[in-house]
């Protein structure tokens, strides 16, 4: 008489069976599609969601907020009332398309920590403060508008950052975007529409991408020759038309497709105020693609720069593979052919050359707030790596001095500030240049006086296109924005 | 097992539930209040009274039964609390109501057994039958039926000291007066009803007059379904009649009767009626009427959905966007806020329960306490089931509560009945 009931028992468990395999169905496998159901109605309570801490610059100005909605007040709108001037660095949480920027990689700052992890009750039972915390960013308001202003219409990018501390002052990306139509459930048409978009609106132009640095990179290229001693500002090289690359039928020409000076001998320093492709070329190939590229690390190229957003490494090629191709060595040396850089890459170049060869850990996150608006940390400058001998950033930084007031940057030049700095014309194949200028000011500044560094990069030429160079086009923008931080 | 570990199960469940409403206060970024407390205490009163009704009255009964059952309590307490402070706090008075419940019935039956039950089964039905009618009584009696959802199961009293409201669902107790009344009826007649008499071609059937109890069930079931509108009871006390009826005759006829009346009342509840048709069309697809009859059920879903597997955390939610979330759908907030960690955890644990409960079924050397352990168990499993296929899209929505998780007193009540009928039947047989 126990046969039916051993049979009941076993359907009543193959049933608990069925309703277990659904389960896993529903949260497993078909979860995500209900989660981002448009219909769920999470994606609007997670618009209108939590508290996250406040971003402002370093002013104070709101760039990141979360209002209480007034028909709930336990849950809170984020606002981004800065819209495209800080989207790239501020970023965003959507829900729709993930979430990017300080957003993204400060979020653990920015939750409230009143959470179901070993962490957040940990917190809550040692009596912590469980409310999300806010970031002052290092970024200066007016040159970040004037930054963003100078870029209008153009697709490019600017990074300044304060040389003895790698405190970031600006960080321009454009075209920019509106973060605040990402956030919410209905942000799909517009996001998609900025994902299509040709002009890239949602990469981050000073760390996400890189290009070619064309002459800027004669900065590196001088600073192996100082270092290793091969050559000095003094040094004389032959003035050719063009110059012959062994084992190639190439050759490289100036700018103008002229002689550097006189075509007979010019020097170094001659060669690097005017920015002359010819007299490089031979010194990247007497350097030696060891060398440059040795000096090139010791800039950061190949390496992940340490900074509060994630950024990609500038890439100078592997010395094995060219150190027996001089003719590559020699269009290397000149910023072209492999040498791929970020825009952030080349600001530290400068910063280096303005602070005694020394790099310092960019930063934009200056101090973490709590809700009360109390510093609770605060980020010490420190030292990423020793790029040059204090020697040779002094030589390089009297170049670069000459470079704007007699040279290709004459255009960076303000008056009553010495400015040094460097332009960059970058080749690319089938498109206007990209034009770049990097530089500082001032120069030798007294005790407690500011001081900027920064990389200017507009794509394909600018405004001017083909015949667009760094100096007729990106020096001019540094010279706004030197006088705009410094006056 | 033993009762000293029966003991430590029950503690560590009563920790469990006050941890989970003190990550719930931490969530919400509290501190350890009362709320923490209360619910410790009133874990450990509710169920360390059975425990000592066991240790004191049915010594023997299995240590596997309120382990299990304090686990699903504390979980589901524990997500009622997230979903409302408030009812958590009435469910704690409930939970203490029901555990001396149900140690008062392992007292009753301390020197009779349950086989006294088995004397009384025509009271029973009586009982059984008023509790099921009860919520008919005029709006107009200080103790009255209320309408709630569209169904007619509620009993109200307007409390005239206090301006509070007695809700009760005097069905829920019914089903478990039913169940001894069944076991009881059944006892005295399985013999008379295996007996095969005569056969149609392949089939053979029961003397005629044993069709009367099949008959009976399907009116009954049909009789909740038309007057109180209720699906899920009605579905509830029809498969409980025909699961008792197939578990004491071995008939497999019954089980054949039994669908094909049901498989009818179906087709005319659904021709009859329009809510009925609601709950179907909602069930085959409730994006069709997504504001509407599928709101639930999509909401339900949304809500499984978003916890995938490990959940959003205690607290971190929304839950409380699913429609009736502290009561038929606790199984859906659980799975948001828990995961499918917490969900299969939750479906094994009722799996266990049923396990044990068969097991206890399966040892009764007596019929009616046989009968009585399998009823109560099959009630257990299917009022389990009907519930969760429901949220889960395998049938549709019956809205009827979950066992020891949903809120709601009677619930509770009739639970921790079972709980005591359970022990006692498993204490009778190992002495």
């Amino acid at each position: 008489m126990n046969t039916p009931l051993r049979r009941a028992a076993l359907a009543i468990l193959a049933a608990f069976a069925l309703l277990a395999a659904m389960t896993v169905w529903i949260q497993a496998f078909a979860g995500p599609d209900y989660r981002d159901d448009p219909r769920n109605p999470r994606l609007t309570a997670w618009r209108v969601g939590r508290e996250r801490g406040a971003i402002i610059a370093s002013d104070g100005t709101p760039l990141a907020r979360s209002d209480p909605n007034p028909a709930d007040p336990q849950t809170f709108a984020r606002v981004y009332p800065a819209s495209d001037e800080y989207a790239h660095t501020v970023g965003y949480v959507s829900v729709l398309f993930g979430s990017r920027g300080l957003e993204k990689t400060r979020g653990s700052d920015l939750v409230s920590h009143r959470a179901s992890t070993i962490s957040g009750v940990l917190n809550a039972v040692l009596g912590g403060d469980p409310r999300p915390r806010g970031l002052r960013l290092t970024i200066d308001d007016d040159l970040q508008r004037a930054a963003v202003g100078a870029l209008a219409g153009q697709r490019g990018s600017i990074i300044a950052v304060d040389p003895s501390t790698g405190a970031v002052l600006a960080s321009a990306s454009t075209p920019g975007f509106d973060p605040n139509i990402l956030v919410g459930a209905d942000a799909g048409p517009a996001g998609q529409k900025l994902e299509d978009d040709a002009a890239e609106p949602l990469l981050h132009r000073t760390i996400a991408t890189t290009y070619p640095p064309g002459s800027t990179f004669k900065i590196i290229t001088t600073a192996a020759a100082l270092e290793t001693g091969i050559a000095g500002p003094a040094t004389e090289f032959p003035d050719p038309l063009a110059l012959e690359l062994p084992g190639s039928t190439a050759t490289i020409h100036n700018y103008d497709d002229d002689v550097c000076t006189d075509g007979r001998t010019v020097t170094l320093e001659e060669a690097f105020v005017r920015s002359c492709n010819t007299t490089f070329g031979a010194l990247g190939m007497e350097v030696g693609g060891d060398m440059l590229a040795q000096t090139a690390e010791a800039f950061g190229f190949n390496s992940e720069i340490p900074y509060d957003l994630d950024v990609l490494a500038s890439a100078f090629p592997d010395p094995g593979g060219i150190a027996d191709d001089p003719a590559a060595t020699a269009q290397n040396a000149i910023g072209q052919r492999d040498v791929r850089a970020t825009p952030m890459q080349m600001a530290l170049v400068v910063a280096a050359v303005a602070n005694e060869g020394n790099i310092m850990t960019p930063y934009v996150v200056g101090d973490v707030f709590t809700h009360d608006g109390k510093i609770e940390s605060r980020t010490e400058p420190e030292i990423w790596r020793r790029a040059i001998s204090p020697a040779s950033a002094a030589v390089l930084s009297s170049l670069m001095e000459k470079a704007v007031i007699s040279g290709t940057g004459r255009n960076a030049a303000v008056p009553g500030i010495r400015v040094a700095g460097k332009t960059g014309t970058a080749e690319v194949t089938g498109a206007a240049p990209h034009v770049w200028f990097i530089g500082f000011a001032p120069v030798e500044p007294e005790p407690g006086e500011r001081q900027i560094a920064l990389a200017i990069i507009l794509e394909d030429g600018g405004p001017a296109g083909e015949t667009a160079s760094g100096g007729s086009v990106a020096a001019p923008i540094a010279a706004e924005l030197f006088e705009t931080y410094l006056r | 097992m033993t009762r000293n570990t029966e003991a430590a199960f029950i503690l560590a469940g009563s920790v469990l539930a006050s941890l989970g409403v003190a990550m719930v206060r931490f969530a919400d970024g509290g501190w350890l209040d009362a709320d923490v407390a209360l619910t410790f205490i009133s874990f450990s009163l509710a169920f360390g009274s059975l425990h000592l009704a066991f240790r004191l009255w049915a010594p023997n009964a299995s240590p596997l039964l309120l382990p299990i059952a304090t686990f699903l309590s504390a979980v589901g307490g524990i997500e009622v609390f997230r979903l409302d402070p408030e009812l958590a706090a009435l469910q704690r008075w409930w939970l203490l109501v029901a555990g001396a419940a149900g140690a008062g019935v392992l007292w009753l039956l301390r020197s009779s057994g349950v086989a006294v039950l088995r004397r009384y089964r025509y009271l029973f039905l009586a009982a059984a039958t008023l509790f099921l009618l009860l919520p008919l009584l005029p709006e107009s009696w200080p103790i009255h039926g209320a309408v709630v959802n569209g169904s007619r199961l509620w009993l109200r009293a307007d409390l005239p000291f206090a301006d509070q409201v007695l809700s009760f669902q005097p069905g829920e107790i019914a089903k478990v007066f039913l169940t001894i009344f069944l076991a009881s009826y059944l006892a005295d007649r399985a013999e008379a009803m295996s007996t095969v008499s005569r056969s149609i071609g392949p089939l053979r059937i029961p003397e005629p007059r044993h069709l009367g109890p099949v008959i009976v069930a399907a009116a009954a079931a049909f009789a909740v379904l038309v007057y109180q509108r209720d699906l899920g009871a009605s579905l509830l006390l029809f498969g409980l009649f025909i699961g008792m009826l197939y578990t004491a005759s071995g008939r497999s006829f019954y089980l054949g009767a039994g669908v094909v009346l049901g498989a009818a009342g179906g087709f005319a509840a659904y021709a009859m009626f329009s809510h009925v048709q609601v709950r179907i069309s909602a069930w085959i697809d409730p994006f069709a009427d997504y504001t509407g009859a599928g709101y639930q059920t999509a909401q339900g879903l949304f809500a499984m959905g978003s916890g995938s597997l490990t959940g959003s955390g205690l607290g971190l939610g929304r839950p409380d966007l699913i429609p009736a979330a502290a009561t038929d759908f606790v199984f859906a907030a659980v799975g948001e806020e828990l995961g499918l960690a917490g969900s299969l955890a939750v479906i094994t644990a009722y799996a266990f329960l049923v396990t044990v409960g068969f097991g206890i079924a399966l040892r009764s050397r007596d019929r009616f306490r046989k009968y009585l352990a399998a009823g109560l168990t099959i009630l257990l499993g299917l009022q389990s089931f009907l519930i969760l296929a429901g949220i889960v899209r395998l049938m549709p929505i019956t809205g009827i509560t979950l066992p020891f998780m949903s809120y709601g007193g009677s619930s509770l009540l009739a639970s921790a009945l079972t709980l005591a009928l359970l022990g006692r039947v498993s204490h009778e047989e190992r002495t």
